[in-house]
């Protein structure tokens, strides 16, 4: 704005301000945790902002899900845009349009108008992930929804509260129209108290410094950010990179993988990623509206600055171009709650790029979010309740330069988020886990492996009418490696019918799956993909692994050519047969392009025969298989190898 | 009659011992320094220095170190772990988040046990406690000798659901003893009989692997101790500020990690409650951190959400304290966007600040006192002497310099921003809390706490600052001060209207009787049993708790649900009427009190002391012309104007420009903040 006009702070009062603005969102933070009825925001799915009087960005919280970053200043200005000249102290309101700036309906954001005397000085902004916001399935993810009418109820911006009055009228609406009604309420006190937690914090700091002061503190925090970023760019040399990652599938199309392309220009102190080439949006919820698009970017541009504050300073000296329709760039009504599958390949497709320009934070990609659901009633109990399971798993991050993957984390959309103790799925849900342990071999084989992903495996206790949906992706777009690093594995889940010991293969997307008592369905989820040569990692590191068990023996010969003998696995001796090891790790040398570009149907036909395994498929010969049936997919196959070329085979020497 | 009392505080760099005449109340401070490799050395050389006769010492009572130390240094026997078939990784998958979400390249630390040595074996219990599977008595034996060959020198037991029926863990242990008797074995129904598998795991596991260090280190001391004539059961300091004696130790070992922060926290609130502020904050400034904690209505806050590392929960009850990178040492820089920063970088103890003529060029917070006038040039009774030209010349090059300030200006403003940022601190503590700082009283200590309390103060519109006498060893006072205390818990989940109030007496006499016990097997009397029950509660529907505390015979739970929801608007501002309550978990404390000595009172008469002398301090950009004092040379109704200084062997009390002081009738330095 016309940041021109006055001086500029003092450097006390400016850095006072600074800090005390971030701890106002940290307050806010600190209570939505321990105030909140859903156990999404519990699990820590949410964000707090800090807004000057035209809704741009001032602060955010330390601790924010990633998802969110990038969007809070959308929805504040949207509300802006509906309410100016009409705001009161003591008003609240609420947004959840992903058409709006918003992530997807059950990002809910509660903003406040922050007065001094009858001047509005800034907005406070609380953004939690509700557990239901209705639609057709319970959490409200419905994987086949191709619109937004069958997703959950869209909250273009309403009024909560009007001059410190509670609009109950409006809430019990909302809440009426979901399927945890009193929670919502809950969550509707819960984030009003954290916007009013900033709000006397802000008016704190007018007391002692003055309202202009204040205000001009928030623009100059902004510029402070920008010009940290804008320094750093420029110290950059100009240049352009490119790549791009998919989307399995389109559910309403034929077989394929769905492009993101993406190409990112430096020049001078600016940076723009062009999605131009991207697909065009697809028949599923796996589409992404502009908002969250430009969060995904600014989180993945992030990963490579981790210590710059974030607020529209940063978000200021970045341009996103994407093509209109396209499923990096969706718009109304075209349904979009699974934003995060686009999401994370754009995070891990800007990781591969500003690894080449920052060699010392490189990073392999990591595997993708999965969520299961799954709904009914509770038949251990007389009155036969109705049960939500709504859960996701930790995985395997990929591999770094000098150093392995980080095992079991959070997908990379948000790593505060936590994982569910499994003593209290058992208690609220008729399941019992039969296992919930690291997956041996998940990992992406390399120099430096990618880190473990885990398996839960879980039976359904007695229950009635009981349906299943997966969210989940990278069933055929394997997670990958880098720098001649290997994929991982492919995502799916599998299910073993109450009293039969087949396992019938899922993969990993369907919906309204009917369930049964005494079901038993396992889910694993993807090591990160492999950084470097897996035949120049160390083969005391692979023994290491084999010792803890992250890898068999098997597969230390097959993916790394190490060759192991066990002495005494009581006392955790194993040894190293350096001969062989040597001898296999040349005969792989020797053969693995020609793997890696041998016939696919051949390679199919070795599947079916049972004399490759699914990893050798994956990993040796970079096949992407029906995995249920075990057909080869052609194009995708194409797809995948066209990656893996580049990726990998490139850089083996 | 033993007359004598001895509390111990190991530090890193200096271990104090406090020792008290029952009698007159006496304190006397020995320092010695600390043996990091052995700290029984330190403490056995400051009884010898400080002439303690053990044979005359009625309670001898210790703050130590060595768990926190073990824990974090990871120099750990090797602990195994048993578990119940397909969740040997519970505590490696942990709630699978970060500390640093955005630092790809920090990770959270691996478990203190590794995955090889976490074995399984079959056995289930279900979430109603009902047993699905008994323990497999084959696979028992066979991790028993596995453990065996491996020569394990401790062992946790974590089975799914134990915390509603052990006994498959108990049957477990028993096969484990009879392989090997010697080791300790921590069962998770026993340690923290709570639901939510990774934090009972973990605070399991911390426990197992500080066992065999905590036990020898324990054991030696008591032996020693006891050679030189002490007779009675050697106290050691937990997180929950209490102390208990070694036979409890060995079974709660990791309630030692912590032990040394706690102290702190507890003389604070003994310093409060002394002067007549049952509401007060503790203000532990040091070389490098500031430890901040709260007591309220004359206890402390207590957390069950603590660690010594990211990622491994330690779940019993702690003294809740705050630690910030900002202390004495902290550095000032100006970062790319060009903003003056401070800390959290720190020069640390060497070469410390620039005026310790060590090398450092970069002012720190020490270095900018030393400017301002407000630190005087000779610290520790003239052993230490600071270079003032140093200290203009870091100020003057780091941050004079790139702002275009002057000296003092620069001086100023590096103390400004890191009083604010101490201030955000305490904020964060007590406002996003519930709680209002102006009825609260800052309790300034740690070697740095007086220096900078009376302006952090005025930040928050705290009205009162108490320095106490010895600022420098507050800590060791903490020791003193204390009663056996014993923590106990129960998962009790119901509907709290629902529930029939006989239930729950029912539960809490059950743990009582444990408790009871407890007590007795410490020597404790009936008569100086306290046990104080509460009861966890929330709205049904949200995921965190409040304690509110229940009385002695539950007679209606009505009175519990308004107690929750007075506290409820209390904390967060808002209760729900309406809306339904349920119980979380049900808690007892049980406490031994141990008498107290008096602290001796002095009259006080109103008098002005004569400065001992005089030097410029600058306050607000002006040179004062300020009184000098010797806190020794001051007496009970000492009146002091600010600007004024006071400074002491281990600590300097800044009085500010506008503001006053006395020193009240427990030689406690009282400041009323003002402006």
């Amino acid at each position: 704005m016309n940041k021109m006009m006055k001086p500029s702070l003092d450097p006390v009062t400016f850095e006072v301000l600074k800090n005390s603005f971030i701890s106002s969102v940290d307050q806010m933070a600190e209570r939505m945790l321990r105030t909140c009825y859903s156990f999404v925001i519990y699990n820590r799915d949410f964000s707090n902002g800090l807004h000057d009087s035209d809704g741009n960005s001032v602060a955010q919280g330390n601790q924010d899900i990633a998802v969110h970053v990038g969007t809070l200043h959308f929805t504040c200005k949207d509300v802006i845009r509906a309410f100016e000249g009409n705001m009161l102290p003591g008003d609240v309101y609420a947004i959840n349009d992903p058409y709006a700036g918003g992530t997807h309906f059950s990002d809910v954001r509660l903003i406040r108008p922050i007065f001094d005397e009858d001047h509005l000085i800034g907005f406070s902004q609380s953004n939690g992930h509700w557990s239901d916001l209705g639609g057709s399935v319970p959490g409200s993810f419905d994987v086949a929804a191709r619109e937004m009418f069958r997703e959950g109820m869209r909250i273009t911006p309403v009024r909560l509260f009007h001059g410190g009055r509670f609009c109950a009228d409006v809430a019990n609406m909302i809440a009426a129209n979901t399927r945890d009604p009193q929670s919502i309420i809950g969550d509707i006190h819960s984030q009003a108290q954290a916007t009013q937690a900033a709000e006397g914090d802000l008016l704190r700091l007018v007391k002692k410094y003055g309202r202009s002061q204040v205000m001009q503190g928030m623009q100059e925090v902004q510029d402070y950010v920008e010009r940290a970023v804008r320094r750093r760019i420029a110290a950059l040399p100009d240049g352009s990179w490119e790549t791009v990652d998919y989307i399995d599938r389109d559910p309403a199309g034929g077989e394929g993988m769905i492009p993101i392309r993406i190409r990112m220009t430096i020049k001078g102190d600016g940076i723009h990623y062009d999605f131009t080439g991207s697909h065009p949006t697809i028949g599923s919820i796996y589409n992404s509206a502009p908002g969250a698009t430009f969060s995904a970017v600014v989180a993945g541009m992030k990963t490579f600055f981790p210590d710059l504050p974030l607020n529209s300073g940063f978000y200021r000296m970045i341009e996103v171009t994407a093509p209109r329709n396209s499923v990096v760039s969706a718009e109304w009504p075209v349904a979009v709650t699974g934003f995060l599958m686009p999401f994370e390949k754009i995070m891990n497709a800007i990781f591969e790029m500003w690894s080449k320009i920052m060699p010392e934070r490189a990073i392999a990609c990591a595997f993708n979010l999965e969520y299961l659901l799954a709904g009914g009633r509770d038949a251990r109990k007389e009155d036969k309740p109705i049960f939500m399971f709504y859960e996701w798993l930790p995985g395997g991050w990929g591999g770094r330069n000098g150093k392995d993957g980080a095992d079991v984390t959070t997908a990379a959309f948000g790593t505060g988020l936590m994982s569910q103790p499994n003593e209290g799925n058992e208690r609220v849900n008729p399941t019992h886990t039969v296992e919930f342990q690291i997956l041996r071999d998940s990992a992406g084989p390399g120099k430096w492996r990618g880190g473990t992903g885990v398996q839960k495996t879980s039976v359904l206790l007695k229950s009635e009418n009981a349906v299943m949906s997966y969210i989940c992706d990278r069933e055929r777009a394997v997670v990958w490696g880098v720098e001649g690093g290997l994929p991982s594995m492919p995502h799916g889940l599998s299910i073993k019918r109450s009293g039969s010991d087949e396992e019938i293969w899922l993969g990993s997307v369907f919906s309204d799956y009917p369930v049964q008592t005494g079901d038993q369905f396992a889910r694993p989820t993807a090591g990160g993909g492999g950084f470097g040569d897996p035949l120049e990692r160390d083969p005391a590191k692979v023994v290491a692994d084999v010792i803890d068990d992250y890898v068999s023996i098997e597969r230390a010969a097959l993916d790394y050519g190490v060759v192991i003998r066990a002495i005494d696995p009581d006392l955790c001796q194993y040894e190293i047969d350096t001969d062989a090891t040597e001898a296999r790790r040349a005969e792989i040398r020797a053969k693995r392009k020609d793997w890696a570009r041998m016939d696919p149907e051949e390679v199919s036909r070795l599947y079916k025969a049972g004399e490759l395994g699914k990893l050798d498929v994956l990993r040796r010969h970079a096949v992407i298989l029906d995995w249920e049936t075990g057909e080869v997919l052609a194009k995708t196959t194409a797809q995948f190898r066209e990656s893996f070329e580049k990726r990998t085979v490139a850089h083996w020497g | 009659m033993k007359k004598t009392r001895v509390a111990v505080d190991v530090g890193g760099t200096f271990t104090d011992i406090c020792i008290m005449d029952e009698d007159s109340g006496a304190i006397r401070i020995e320092k010695t320094s600390s043996t990091p490799d052995d700290p029984m050395v330190a403490i056995l050389n400051g009884v010898e220095q400080g002439g303690i006769d053990l044979s005359e010492v009625s309670m001898f009572s210790h703050g130590t170190t060595v768990a926190t130390n073990a824990l974090i240094t990871r120099r750990l026997p090797r602990t195994a772990m048993v578990c119940t078939e397909g969740f040997r990784d519970v505590v490696e998958i942990r709630r699978a988040n970060k500390e640093d979400l955005w630092d790809t390249y920090k990770d959270v630390a691996k478990p203190y046990i590794p995955r090889r040595d976490r074995l399984t074996v079959r056995e289930r219990i279900d979430a109603e406690g009902a047993v699905i599977e008994a323990l497999n008595e084959d696979d028992a034996r066979r991790v028993a000798e596995v453990l065996r060959k491996r020569d394990a020198k401790s062992i946790a037991v974590c089975f799914m659901n134990s915390y509603v029926n052990g006994a498959n863990e108990r049957r477990m242990r028993e096969i484990l003893k009879e392989a090997m008797p010697d080791v300790p074995v921590s069962i998770s129904s026993e340690v923290m009989p709570e639901i939510f598998e990774h934090e009972r795991f973990s605070t399991t596991m911390a426990n197992a692997v500080c066992a065999p260090v905590v036990v020898d280190y324990v054991s030696r001391l008591s032996e020693k101790l006891a050679a030189a004539g002490y007779e009675r059961d050697l106290l050691l300091l937990h997180t929950g500020g209490g102390v208990m004696t070694p036979g409890s130790v060995k079974d709660f070992s990791a309630r030692l990690a912590g032990s040394g922060i706690a102290a702190g926290a507890i003389a604070s609130r003994f310093i409060g409650n002394l002067c007549g502020y049952p509401n007060s904050i503790g203000f532990d400034m040091g070389g490098t951190s500031t430890d901040v904690s709260l007591v309220f209505n004359g206890e402390p806050r207590i957390t069950k959400d603590w660690y010594i590392e990211y990622g491994y929960p330690i779940r019993f009850p702690s003294i809740e304290v705050l630690t910030i990178g900002a202390g004495g040492g902290s550095l000032a820089w100006r970062d790319e966007g060009g903003s003056l920063r401070n800390g959290p970088q720190s020069a640390g103890a060497y070469p410390g600040p620039a005026c310790y003529k060590n090398g450092n060029t970069t002012a720190t917070n020490t270095d900018a006192n030393v400017v301002l006038g407000r630190l005087g040039t000779s610290l520790a009774g003239g052993k230490i002497t600071l270079d003032p030209t140093l200290a203009e010349a870091a100020v003057r090059e780091t941050v004079a310099k790139p702002f275009g300030m002057s000296l003092h200006e620069a001086a100023e403003a590096i103390v400004a921003v890191a009083n604010a940022n101490m201030a955000n601190a305490v904020r964060l503590l007590s406002i996003s809390r519930g709680y209002d700082p102006r009825d609260f009283a800052l309790i300034a200590f740690g070697g740095a706490g007086a220096l900078h309390g009376a302006a952090v103060a005025k930040e928050l519109s705290i009205p009162t600052v108490i320095v106490p006498p010895n600022p420098g060893v507050t800590s060791a006072l903490g020791c003193l001060l204390v009663d056996i205390q014993h923590d106990f818990s129960e998962s009790f989940m119901a509907s709290a209207a629902a529930t029939d109030p006989g239930s729950i007496e029912e539960a809490f006499l059950r743990i009582e009787k444990n408790a009871v016990e407890r007590l007795a097997h410490e020597g404790v009397s009936e008569a100086e049993m306290i046990l104080q029950r509460s009861v966890e509660m929330m709205y049904q529907g949200q995921w965190r708790s409040l304690a509110v505390a229940a009385p002695a015979r539950i007679d209606r739970v009505s009175d519990l649900i308004e107690a929750f929801h007075a506290e409820h608007e209390r904390e967060y501002n808002f209760r729900r009427d309406e809306a339904p309550v349920s119980i979380f978990r049900i808690a007892v404390k049980a406490i031994g009190t141990v008498p107290k000595a008096a602290i001796p009172e002095y009259k006080a008469i109103p008098y002005r002391p004569d400065p001992q002398s005089r030097r410029k301090v600058w306050f607000d950009g002006k040179a004062h012309d300020a009184c000098i004092y010797q806190r020794e040379d001051l007496v009970a109704g000492a009146e002091l104007s600010g600007p004024a200084i006071v400074e002491q062997f281990d600590s300097t009390t800044v009085i500010p420009a506008g503001m006053s002081a006395v020193v009240d009738k427990f030689m406690n330095i009282l400041i009323r903040v003002k402006g």
